[in-house]
């Protein structure tokens, strides 16, 4: 046993300094690196360790003293034996695991087995914004934006210099929330992934990229798909009487350097069935509210192109007559070939159809062109027997099977079946299209 | 006679586990071979089992909805019949799956060993990257582990790097200053060195004040420091060999690897005390008469200065066409023009062929240019780059990947190919920079925290502490070019300022590169007294997306170097006075 006295260590440059606190008694046992007193300079304050394990036996300097290097702080009975402070040590240290070595919950038990990623996990999008946009984001917004998953890329800056603000990041994440739910479904409709298969396991692949007007309708046809509840109504139209008025009027249409197509009719016929019922030309405003009527009739039709489908408009079908509608298609679908569509023949729609009479097949489900309610889908004529009930007998007759799919929103299933009805005797009665 | 078989799930294609819909047999029943067993159910496909030999089934060993998968066992059949069956046996074996004979390299193993500590964060590692990311968990509410297999914890950059060459080269200045002082009219003699002074003022008075501020600091969150060298147990364990030999167990949920990087060694390199790594050079055991530097990076050159001013004739040989690779040549040239006057030697694109022990020193045999075939010096500075301690640690037994070179990838949450164990600093990639390390751990706990944060930072600034400093940020000139990005630069020559001017030190310049399109700072390099300090206003203006007249319109303090930033921004907008420029 020793008494030794506790001197202030080398604190720094400092003159003095002003006691603020004295943690230990006399009486009290020691660890070296225990705090002893806390001093306070102009700049900062400080814990003075013990330089010494032992008991306090006297403290010479009370709080408000000013001290420095060399004062003496107290009396401390040292302990004499390395060892023993090595012992005590390893006993504070048990002490301490017992109070503090908790974890929150017990580690968990390693898998028997796990089957390693191959690369990090990957995580989102990064939101810091690349050196050649004009907006820019500071590490606080970037932080701020990251919290809230936004891309700052999607960002626009109001700040000077078109820095973006915490404001920005805001407005940005409410205009999110507020668009229509319809919109956000359409994005975020994906119930599981889609499996990852390596394809060229199982044979030969290659890999070619979609073309653009695929990428675009393609994505349409996915919200489309999503967004409108889909019932489709099939129907047949005897056309018989319809296919021979058309080969008549060839003649006529030839002078005017056209050719009168089948399609012709069935937009002419269409526009008669719109008037009749008007809820299939309105489209769901976008609070789904409120419907939105339309009293004017353009026509689109799907267009098979090289680089995929696209929709041109026939304008104002129920001011054509079936030349100036034949011509309109003829013309249409040539520049819908040579990339040469307009905008603005792509636009302003009420209805669509969609013909694959050309090609074959019996029935199909088109998908509804939205924000329109419904699209009517054309197949391949073909003579069927159709029951005579005055001759008993069976007569051949042109059939042309029609398939109307339309947004259940919107239209209720005894209209989808009056149209359809509506739309075949037009069809099979020539007088009743209104040339 | 009969015997027992255990029914395995046959190869049922790419699935990992399957679901038992219906279980078709019951104890007791006879069954033939190709007799359907159970019904399994993939997101595909139902499919049902046969079985793959005749008997008595004994026992079932799954239930409906249980998840199984290859291998595993469906029922114990008493087979009647073993003729024929060669293949049976009492042990299936099941067989590993395609997937993970793929990655057999890193198939962690299991442990079935009980934990000594848990914890919630284990890091392994405490240097700048390690102790920070463990201190901010512990202040995030974490229980945390700190392995160090070190006596003292602060890693490289504390105990023998960063801190320790800063002391020394703090000296090394002083030395120089002095003698140039000498040549307006105050001389104070050539110095007396007494490296044993020296050396335990840079252990004990820098290096040990740091170290144990950091071990006090740990103490006061509680953060319990392990010392002894860690190795990977399981997803889950970390086992650490005590310095007494015994060894501990640290359970952990999530686990940081920080466990940095060392030296790298030129092969074939005899061992010998005078060949020295950045430790052994800051050990600073004698002051060599001839010093020998191979590598003129960052670390070479400040140890070379260090060297240079106790006294040494230094001779440093780089294998590439500059020193300080990574930096644009026109701010490293100042630099390199005083070392070329103070050191004996700078030989560029000369390689070391060989390295040759002998009594009276080391010879060297060099392929270069300028440089004589072979000589002997009386030290060598080995400072050829840094590898990272990827294969040290066993991560494979936690199912981490580790690249050839040691290095362990991870994402910008730090999270390696494991989700709950992250690597930061060093191991992770160049470049390796304490400051980097500390950013990154901060990162690594908020996240283990449930933080939705990431790295996002734009630029890591670079410092060489030579005289004089060299210091860079963003993008460099030779980045932009091999980028093809379009940049206005203006540099401003410290020659024109009033501070670098009246402490003799006129070699400095200050360049900022500005982005053409948006007129922001993208980068910058400065040579020259502090060059160091001075970056750190350049970092902020990256960052904050300065343009040139927000840096040159906030009023900088005069006469500073901090101006000659503010004064580079006023030439790219033509507002400068303090030089006069021939208008185009």
């Amino acid at each position: 046993m020793a008494i030794e006295e506790i001197l202030i260590p080398d604190i720094g440059d400092f003159d003095s300094v002003e006691v603020i606190e004295i943690t230990v008694s006399v009486g009290d046992k020691i660890e070296k690196e225990d705090s002893i007193i806390t001093v306070e300079s102009d700049k900062a304050s400080m814990d003075i360790p013990s330089t010494q394990s032992g008991v306090i036996k006297e403290i010479k300097i009370s709080v408000g003293d000013k001290v420095k290097e060399g004062s003496v702080i107290g009396l401390l009975d040292s302990v004499e034996v390395e060892k023993e402070v090595v012992q005590e040590e390893v006993e504070v240290i048990k002490e301490i695991e017992k109070v503090t070595l908790k974890a929150s919950k017990p580690a968990p038990e390693p898998p028997a087995k796990i089957l390693p990623k191959k690369d990090p996990i990957p995580i989102g999008e990064s939101s810091v914004v690349a050196g050649d946009r004009s907006n820019h984001a500071s590490p606080s917004i970037r932080k701020f934006a990251r919290n809230l998953g936004v891309n700052l890329s999607f960002v626009n800056g109001t700040g000077q210099k078109n820095r973006i603000l915490i404001h920005d990041v805001e407005v940005y994440v409410k205009g999110e929330l507020s668009k229509p739910r319809t919109e956000n479904m359409g994005a975020q409709f994906a119930p599981i992934l889609m499996p990852n298969i390596d394809f060229s396991k199982f044979g030969e692949t290659e890999e070619k990229a979609l073309s653009k007007i695929k990428k675009i309708s393609g994505a349409n046809l996915h919200r489309n798909w999503v967004t409108a509840p889909h019932v489709t109504q099939f129907d047949n139209a005897d056309i018989t009487d319809l296919e021979v008025f058309r080969k008549s009027m060839q003649k006529e249409a030839s002078q005017k350097n056209t050719k009168v197509t089948l399609l012709a009719f069935v937009i002419k016929a269409i526009v008669s069935a719109l008037k009749s019922y008007p809820t299939f030309n309105s489209s769901l405003a976008l609070d789904e509210d409120t419907l939105i009527l339309k009293n004017y009739f353009n026509i689109g039709f799907a267009c098979d192109t090289p680089d995929g489908l696209v929709v041109p408009v026939v304008k104002d079908a129920d001011k054509k007559d079936i030349i100036e509608i034949a011509n309109d298609l003829s013309q249409l679908s040539e520049k819908a070939r040579e990339r040469k569509l307009k905008m603005s023949q792509m636009e302003g729609g009420c209805f669509t159809i969609s013909s694959l009479g050309g090609i074959g097949g019996t029935m199909f489900t088109p998908i509804i062109n939205c924000p329109e309610v419904a699209i009517l889908g054309v197949s391949r004529a073909s003579m069927q027997p159709v029951h005579n009930k005055e001759s008993g007998g069976f007569d051949p007759r042109l059939i042309l099977p029609i398939s109307l799919s339309y947004d259940h929103r919107v239209v209720d299933g005894a209209d989808g079946a009056r149209f359809t009805s509506h739309l075949s005797m037009l069809l099979s009665d020539v007088n009743k299209i209104n040339i | 006679m009969t015997q027992l078989k255990n029914i395995i799930l046959p190869d049922i294609g790419d699935f990992d586990s399957v679901e038992v819909i219906e279980i078709m047999v019951s104890p007791g029943d006879e069954i033939k071979k190709e007799d359907s067993l159970i019904t399994v159910e993939s997101d595909k496909a139902s499919m049902e089992i046969p079985s793959e030999s005749e008997g008595i089934v004994k026992e079932i060993k799954v239930k409906v909805g249980d998840k199984i998968s290859q291998g595993s066992t469906v029922i114990i059949l008493e087979e009647k019949d073993i003729q024929g069956q060669e293949n049976s046996s009492l042990e299936s074996k099941p067989t590993l799956t395609s997937q993970s004979e793929k990655n057999s390299s890193s198939q962690p193993l299991s442990s079935n060993k009980k934990s000594d500590i848990e914890c919630d964060v284990a890091v392994l590692g405490s240097g700048p990257g390690g102790y920070t990311a463990a201190f901010r968990a512990a202040d995030l509410g974490k229980k945390v582990v700190l392995i160090e297999r070190y006596s003292t914890i602060g890693g490289v950059c504390l105990n023998v790097g960063c801190i320790p060459s800063k002391a020394l080269l703090h000296t090394a200045k002083v030395i120089t200053d002095a003698e140039d002082t000498a040549n307006h009219g105050v001389s104070f003699g050539s110095p007396k060195i007494d490296l044993e002074e020296l050396r335990s003022w840079k252990t004990n008075k820098v290096v040990k004040k740091l170290t144990m501020g950091l071990a006090q600091m740990a103490k006061q969150r509680s953060v319990e420091i392990v010392e002894g060298e860690g190795k990977f147990l399981s997803p889950n364990q970390i086992i650490v060999k005590l310095n007494d030999g015994s060894t501990k167990i640290i359970g952990f949920h999530s686990a940081i690897i920080a466990a940095g990087s060392q030296p790298s060694r030129i092969p074939n390199t005899p061992e010998d005390e005078r060949i020295m790594d950045s430790t052994g050079a800051l050990e600073l055991k004698d002051i060599p008469k001839k010093l020998l530097i191979i590598g003129g990076g960052i670390i070479g050159l400040e140890m070379g200065t260090v060297y240079e001013a106790l006294g040494s004739l230094v001779t440093v040989v780089e294998l590439s066409d500059g020193l300080i690779q990574g930096c644009d040549k026109d701010i490293v040239r100042p630099l390199q023009r005083r070392m070329e006057k103070r050191f004996e030697n700078i030989w560029l694109k000369t390689k070391v062929t060989k390295i040759e022990t002998k009594k009276e020193g080391i010879v060297v045999h060099f392929d270069g240019a300028d440089a004589p075939k072979e000589l002997m010096f009386d030290r060598v500075l080995v400072s050829v780059g840094r590898k990272p301690n990827g294969h040290k640690i066993d991560v494979e037994k936690a199912g981490v990947n580790v690249d050839e070179q040691g290095f362990i990838a991870a994402n910008r949450q730090m999270k390696t190919n494991v989700d709950h164990i992250y690597a930061i600093g060093d191991i992770i990639g160049q470049p390796m920079l304490a400051h980097k390390a500390t950013h990154e751990g901060k990162i690594a706990a908020e996240v283990i925290a449930g933080e939705k944060v990431e790295f996002q930072a734009m630029t890591i600034p670079s410092v060489a502490y030579t005289d004089p400093e060299i210091a860079w940020a963003g993008v460099t000139e030779e980045e932009a070019k091999a980028q093809n990005l379009e940049i206005e630069k203006s540099v401003f020559p410290w020659a024109a300022s009033g501070r670098a001017i009246s402490t003799n030190r006129t070699e400095g310049m200050t360049k900022l590169i500005f982005d053409k399109k948006t007129q922001r700072i993208i980068g910058a390099g400065i040579v020259g007294t502090n060059a160091g300090e001075l970056i750190a206003e350049t970092v902020l203006s990256i960052e904050m997306g300065a343009d040139a007249h927000d840096i040159g319109l906030s009023i900088h303090p005069h006469p500073t170097l901090s101006e000659s930033v503010a004064m580079a921004a006023e030439i790219k907008e033509g507002t400068i006075t303090d030089l006069y420029i021939k208008k185009r």
